[in-house]
């Protein structure tokens, strides 16, 4: 009788169990999982949008993305643009962190100047970015440099330049973000241990690299992965301030996907190039959850 | 101690139950929408590319007087989608279930959107009309095997814009002071250009709606390549952008940017609607935005080159979407919207295919901002002399990829010859 009653209730319980989370299943499964496992499907499909039209093709599609300098070409200046926006982005981050989190005179005030691009529209500080980085010396950068001797370039519209100037203006919009999560990390450090490395000697940039990094480190590798995705799949700086020009110099994967899919309306295709770039994701966000154990002491 | 008690299972399961009907509803009522016979007023969704609140109004009087014919009552809905965005929008839109009934093409598109089957066919809808009112020329691009797929509503030339009193001010002979000594050459036009930049600090010329370097590049170059007696390409798949004649007047362009320093270059938002510079080019739907200028303005046709004089004709048409639930209505409604008084109607604004409006005196004064004689020379005369602009079925693939090339020109040493010989490659790519 006892028996019972315990396999009901854990029944009942069963039951609210899923019907709590069977919303939240319902949404996964419709918005998240379907078009995932959708993508994939494409991908091995001759798949044309505007025609409306769809045939089976196996690999072929993967097997063209070899021999498509295009691909190539994105694939490159996706791993550029990652590799820009993801030293320069940890770097000032946790530098602005650590300056901020000391609770000196004025912070709360840098905080607020820092934080604000992440709350501004993503469209609107890109079409400022493309006022403001004009070339010749209508656009206020090139003003200013005129001010002090330099000639700016074309920023926009010269291929090493167009590359550089958006990385700087994503990193300059994420900033705030980062610089709050490390700023937790930095005011939940264990002050004694840092103290009793004061008294035993340690400071600068031993103190830094010797103790306050190690137990920042789990925090770190948290930011270098969500800031590692986040550069790989950057589009409305792209699209805004440059279209993936000059000279395909700005083509990243995301951006060739969407001339792929909505431009050539080669919706087939695209969805292979969605699918490496899914892989490559997947592979950089693995290696590096991996390797946290080697790079960090502890785990939070 | 009582425990609290969890929520009953009999009421989770009824949750759930909802739930599942709610969602089940939801999609049942989608499906419903998409099959069943529409009862009372009509919804129509029209989808253009202009956002001027009169053409709308102009369009939507279009809708409610064939409505008021019909005997039924129409709820029209005009979706604006950006010029840029166009096409990828409206392609979507066209997969879905809630696509456009009704919706303008651009030429460029007009192949591939054939071709794709989206475009009813209309030669049903089109009986009443009298054939030899509407150049066999201009519905060539909108017909496949001998069916008719989009009519045009609009065959307007492009033409220059320009500020009297920045030329005034630079002591430059403006466009129609050349006009009148018979010396409107691109020669003379990079001459004056030169004059306006030097004597006044302010560029001369901002290529159309600014983005003569990208989503506008041929039309920015066809009055110029074609003037020289070159072009991009033939139908019969002549790939003609590397020859010299398309070679020397891209080049007199590019000196005019980089040599003369004359023209807006690209990533510059200087713009001739604000006074920033003395000529842009222009169509008749574009003065409207001149209405409050702070300038005195002009408007002249395109300058000649060797080859005589060869604007751009903007084409644009509307059809009816093949998949619309009110396909024939839709087709109908497209028959309406270009019949000979709604043409006259929209001359204005949109200058008409069909001869007997071009020729009349009242399509001469449609345009209130516009004289008689701007519109004769500029606008009638324009649309004898011009074409559109080259379109293939494979334009999307082409426009993507030949940008690529054409990027290159935008440097002050760029080889012209070379970089046209890219593009040249790309365009035989696909048009075979």
């Amino acid at each position: 009788m006892k028996k019972l009653s315990l396999q009901s209730t854990h029944r009942r319980e069963a039951i609210i169990g899923w019907a709590f989370v069977t919303p939240q299943m319902a949404g996964f499964i419709i918005f998240v999982l379907l078009p995932l496992v959708s993508v994939f499907m494409y991908g091995m499909q001759e798949k044309n949008l505007l025609f409306g039209t769809s045939s089976f093709v196996g690999l072929d599609n993967f097997g063209r993305l070899f021999s498509d300098p295009l691909f190539v070409k994105s694939l490159v200046n996706t791993l550029i643009f990652s590799a820009g926006v993801v030293p320069l982005n940890l770097i000032f981050s946790l530098m602005l962190a650590l300056y901020l989190g000391g609770g000196k005179t004025g912070t709360r005030f840098v905080r607020g100047i820092i934080f604000l691009p992440v709350v501004t529209s993503g469209v609107a500080w890109a079409i400022v970015w493309r006022y403001l980085l004009q070339g010749g010396t209508a656009g206020p950068v090139n003003w200013f440099l005129s001010q002090v001797g330099i000639e700016g370039p074309n920023w926009l519209f010269e291929k090493g330049w167009a590359m550089a100037s958006v990385i700087v203006t994503r990193v300059m919009k994420n900033l705030g973000m980062n610089v709050l999560i490390f700023m937790g990390a930095v005011l939940n450090m264990p002050g004694d241990v840092i103290e009793a490395a004061r008294i035993d000697g340690a400071k600068g940039w031993n103190l830094f690299s010797k103790i306050k990094l190690p137990l920042l480190m789990p925090t770190v590798m948290m930011v270098t992965i969500v800031t590692v995705i986040g550069s790989m799949r950057v589009f409305d700086t792209i699209k805004l301030m440059t279209d993936g020009g000059p000279e395909g110099s700005t083509m990243v994967m995301v951006y060739y996907i969407y001339h792929q899919a909505f431009r050539m309306f080669e919706t087939g295709y695209a969805s292979a190039i969605a699918v490496v770039l899914f892989g490559i994701v997947l592979v950089l966000t693995l290696g590096q959850w991996v390797s946290r154990k080697r790079v960090s002491y502890y785990e939070v | 101690m009582k425990n609290v008690r969890p929520m009953g299972a009999k009421r989770a399961l009824i949750m759930l139950l909802v739930f599942g009907l709610a969602l089940g509803m939801a999609f049942s009522q989608g499906a419903k929408e998409t099959t069943s016979t529409p009862s009372g007023p009509v919804s129509l969704t029209i989808a253009t590319w202009t956002s001027n609140p009169d053409q709308i109004a102009l369009l939507d009087s279009f809708v409610q007087d064939f409505a008021k014919s019909k005997g039924i009552e129409i709820k029209s809905n005009f979706e604006s989608i950006p010029f840029g965005e166009y096409n990828t929008k409206l392609s979507l839109e066209l997969q879905s279930q809630n696509g456009p009934d009704l919706f303008w093409v651009l030429e460029t598109a007009a192949p591939a959107f054939i071709e794709s089957g989206l475009l009813a066919n209309l030669d049903q809808a089109m009986k009443a009309y009298d054939p030899a009112d509407i150049s066999s020329d201009a519905l060539e691009l909108w017909s496949k095997g001998g069916s008719v797929y989009a009519i045009p509503f609009s065959t307007s030339p492009f033409f220059i814009l320009y500020n009297q009193n920045l030329f005034a001010k630079a002591g430059a002979k403006n466009p129609d002071q050349l006009i009148a000594e018979g010396a409107w050459t691109w020669e003379n036009f990079r001459k004056v250009s030169k004059q306006v930049t030097d004597n006044t600090g302010i560029w001369a010329f901002q290529t159309v709606d600014g983005q003569g370097y990208d989503a506008r590049i041929l039309h920015n170059l066809a009055p110029i390549v074609r003037s020289y007696g070159g072009d991009f390409w033939t139908e019969d798949g002549q790939v003609l952008i590397n020859k010299s004649e398309a070679v020397a007047a891209v080049k007199l362009f590019h000196d005019m940017v980089y040599v003369d320093k004359s023209v807006v270059p690209p990533g510059n938002q200087s713009d001739f609607f604000s006074g920033n510079a003395a000529m842009t080019v222009g169509q008749i739907s574009r003065v409207s935005k001149l209405k409050d200028a702070s300038f005195a303005w002009g408007l002249a046709p395109m300058p000649s080159g060797p080859k005589g004089n060869a604007p751009v004709i903007g084409q644009a048409a509307i059809g009816a979407h093949s998949k619309s639930k009110h396909v024939e209505l839709a087709a109908e409604l497209v028959a309406y919207m270009t019949n000979k008084s709604s043409v006259a109607a929209m001359a204005g604004i949109w200058p008409p295919a069909r001869k007997s409006v071009m020729d009349s005196e009242a399509f001469l004064t449609s345009n209130p901002m516009v004289t008689s004689v701007q519109m004769k020379e500029a606008v009638a005369n324009s649309i004898k002399t011009g074409r559109v602009l080259p379109s293939h079925v494979k334009y999307p693939q082409i426009e993507v990829e030949s940008k690529m090339s054409f990027d290159k020109l935008w440097q002050p040493n760029a080889d012209v010859r070379k970089i046209l010989d890219e593009v040249a490659a790309v365009y035989a790519k696909h048009i075979k």
